[in-house]
């Protein structure tokens, strides 16, 4: 980690990552090119060009959407997570090139202005079957131009994390754009139920992972705490907790993360101040606990970032009482130092 | 869950158990990759063999005809000469031929209808028909020669009023400069080659042979490009008075009926009326 920016922060796990990234591209480039040449010889360079990227793209598309409940529902699939903006530009690169070539191939040297007339050949906007579809890949192109730019911490920290994750979230409105790009585009010619069982076995994948990742979510935002003492509530039994690591209570809306580490408990909220990881996911390493996502750090008794790093979250009170975790809600400011609970 | 291990990206190396589960994802995506990379590039409709000799110039020699098209009709050595073949012309890009025809006319101060030209041009043809593309920057003209006898006027024949269900394609793009070069994908382009003067052609289906292939002009004879422009891409039913030019058959439109969407599901019905093309 570094507090200066760089365009990349290269290390080993990112290089053998974006090497995957490339053998799997040329790959799947390199078969539907070879593929469609050998069994459908009378393509065209430029229609070629069209279809693997955008294919590819839809493909790339599927699998950064799919690592985040991934990880959710298994931790294992961590380092997936931890690089996805990679993913997430080449999808991009992918996407425009399909796009920029679509727009010179279908509204260039006509006599009007090739931006112009995709949106103004066809305008049977009222219509299903007739529906400008190219209109929709261009939106959807609109918003990961968007995330591809800002895709790097640099743009987190001056957009500010809430507005960078609300930016970055549009990615499911560019995905159901991409969708009815293709159904209301190249599926209404090809017609092969082949496309639309392959896209429909990948969106229907896609809502289940979402869906059991937050079903898995829900059931701590639905842990109920009744007993309370002098503002602090019960919520577990100490030896639940494991030595570095920490379990996660939701009360009045808010995760709290209750951390065990050298024979003391401590609190903190559990949003990473980062991306919003979950911090009670994480573990404490070299005494800082540290978030699962991207390995931002946090000292667990005034949830301070170590120096030079300025990063904050709330601290909380807890208490044990006869081996029992009580835990105070209400949050204290950002970095206040609190003193854990001896266990 | 070894609680030992731990992730942290920034770190030289991913703990055992993260990369056999992150081994394990790679085979999952390598076998994606391939498994769709191969369905589907191979299961695209087969693309078709027309051609666009895109970067070849050729010299055309026949007779020029305003009428119903911008066209050159060339004969060809069969039948002792006496074959033809008409082919439109299309201009570069995304439009028609009758601004460079204008223009060669003003130049040389000559009408050209009913003469004999040599044009110079990049060919486009597929399924029996011919286009001929011609660029102002190519100098295209090479010659004109004198007016021609009567006995080269178009020979006309009308074949009666027919409804048709088809659709509305360019046909530069779809007798070779693009592949697909009808149906929905293709729909602005095709807007954008109408628009821009390219002669609209009504393609029919047959349920047991090859499409068939019209020319469309409005019920005066004018040209209706602006009136097909919306449609273009959808199967429509036109209700037309057909007249046979030659070796085209012209759809003199009813324009007050226009045209009227169909709906895909029918284009699997059989037009009960086909005309086709007849040599005299």
């Amino acid at each position: 980690m570094s507090t200066a920016y760089s365009a990349v922060g290269w290390n080993r796990q990112k290089k053998i990552y974006d090497g995957w990234i490339a053998a799997f591209c040329i790959s799947y480039l390199a078969l539907f090119i070879s593929l469609t040449l050998l069994f459908n010889s009378e393509a065209t360079f430029e229609t070629i060009l069209i279809r693997s990227t955008s294919t590819l793209a839809v493909l790339l598309l599927h699998i950064i959407l799919s690592i985040g409940p991934l990880t959710r529902l298994n931790k294992k699939f961590m380092p997936l997570l931890y690089n996805r903006r990679h993913l997430g530009v080449t999808m991009f690169s992918f996407s425009a090139v399909h796009g920029i070539f679509g727009i010179i191939q279908f509204h260039s040297l006509s006599n009007t202005n090739p931006l112009l007339s995709l949106f103004l050949s066809n305008t049977n906007y009222g219509s299903i079957p007739a529906f400008p579809f190219q209109a929709l890949g261009f939106f959807a192109l609109i918003i990961f131009f968007l995330m591809a730019i800002t895709s790097h911490d640099f743009w987190l920290h001056n957009l500010s994390p809430i507005v960078w994750k609300t930016l970055h979230m549009f990615v499911y409105a560019a995905y159901i754009l991409v969708v009815m790009h293709v159904m209301l585009g190249v599926i209404q010619y090809e017609k092969n139920p082949v496309f639309v069982l392959i896209l429909f076995t990948g969106s229907a994948s896609l809502i289940i992972l979402h869906l059991l990742a937050g079903l898995k979510e829900r059931k701590i935002d639905k842990m109920k705490f009744k007993l309370q003492e002098d503002g602090f509530v019960y919520v577990c039994e100490a030896d639940e907790i494991e030595d570095s690591r920490a379990k996660i209570f939701c009360i009045d809306q808010e995760r709290i993360a209750v951390y065990r580490h050298e024979q003391k408990l401590y609190a903190i909220h559990n949003v990473c101040k980062h991306q919003g990881g979950p911090l009670g996911e994480g573990k404490i390493v070299d005494g800082c606990i540290t978030c699962p996502w991207h390995g931002y750090q946090y000292l667990p008794h005034n949830g301070q970032s170590p120096p030079p790093f300025k990063e904050r979250v709330s601290t909380y009170d807890v208490r044990v009482n006869h081996n029992k975790v009580w835990l105070n809600p209400i949050a204290f400011a950002e970095g206040t130092e609190r003193e854990g609970a001896l266990l | 869950m070894n609680n030992n291990e731990f992730y942290i990206g920034w770190m030289p190396a991913a703990p055992k158990g993260y990369a056999k589960q992150v081994t394990i994802a790679i085979v999952v995506v390598a076998v994606l990759v391939l498994a769709l990379a191969s369905l589907v590039s191979m299961q695209q409709k087969k693309f078709s063999n027309s051609v666009f000799e895109y970067g070849q110039l050729t010299e055309v020699t026949g007779i020029y005809q305003q009428f119903p098209v911008p066209s050159i009709k060339v004969y060809t050595q069969q039948n002792n000469g006496s074959s033809f073949i008409t082919m439109p012309l299309v201009g570069y890009g995304k439009h028609g031929a009758e601004g460079i025809i204008r223009s060669l006319e003003e130049e040389r101060a000559v009408s050209l209808d009913q003469k004999q030209i040599t044009l110079k041009g990049t060919l486009i043809y597929y399924d029996g028909k011919s286009l001929l593309q011609i660029d102002k920057h190519d100098k295209p003209l090479l010659s004109i020669a004198a007016t021609l006898s009567s006995s080269h006027q178009p020979k006309t024949k009308e074949l009666g009023t027919v409804d048709l269900i088809g659709e509305v394609l360019d046909p530069k793009c779809y007798f070779g400069v693009m592949k697909p070069g009808r149906g929905k994908p293709h729909r602005d382009c095709a807007i954008r080659c109408i628009a821009g003067g390219i002669s609209p052609v009504f393609y029919v289906r047959q349920q047991n042979a090859g499409p068939l292939y019209y020319l469309l002009l409005d019920e005066k004879g004018n040209k209706l490009n602006d009136f097909v422009k919306n449609y273009v891409a959808d199967p429509v039913r036109l209700t037309a008075r057909a007249v046979q030019v030659d070796d085209w058959i012209v759809l003199y439109v009813d324009t007050k009926k226009g045209l009227q969407r169909t709906g895909g599901l029918s284009w699997f019905k059989e037009n009960d009326e086909l005309i086709y093309c007849k040599p005299e």
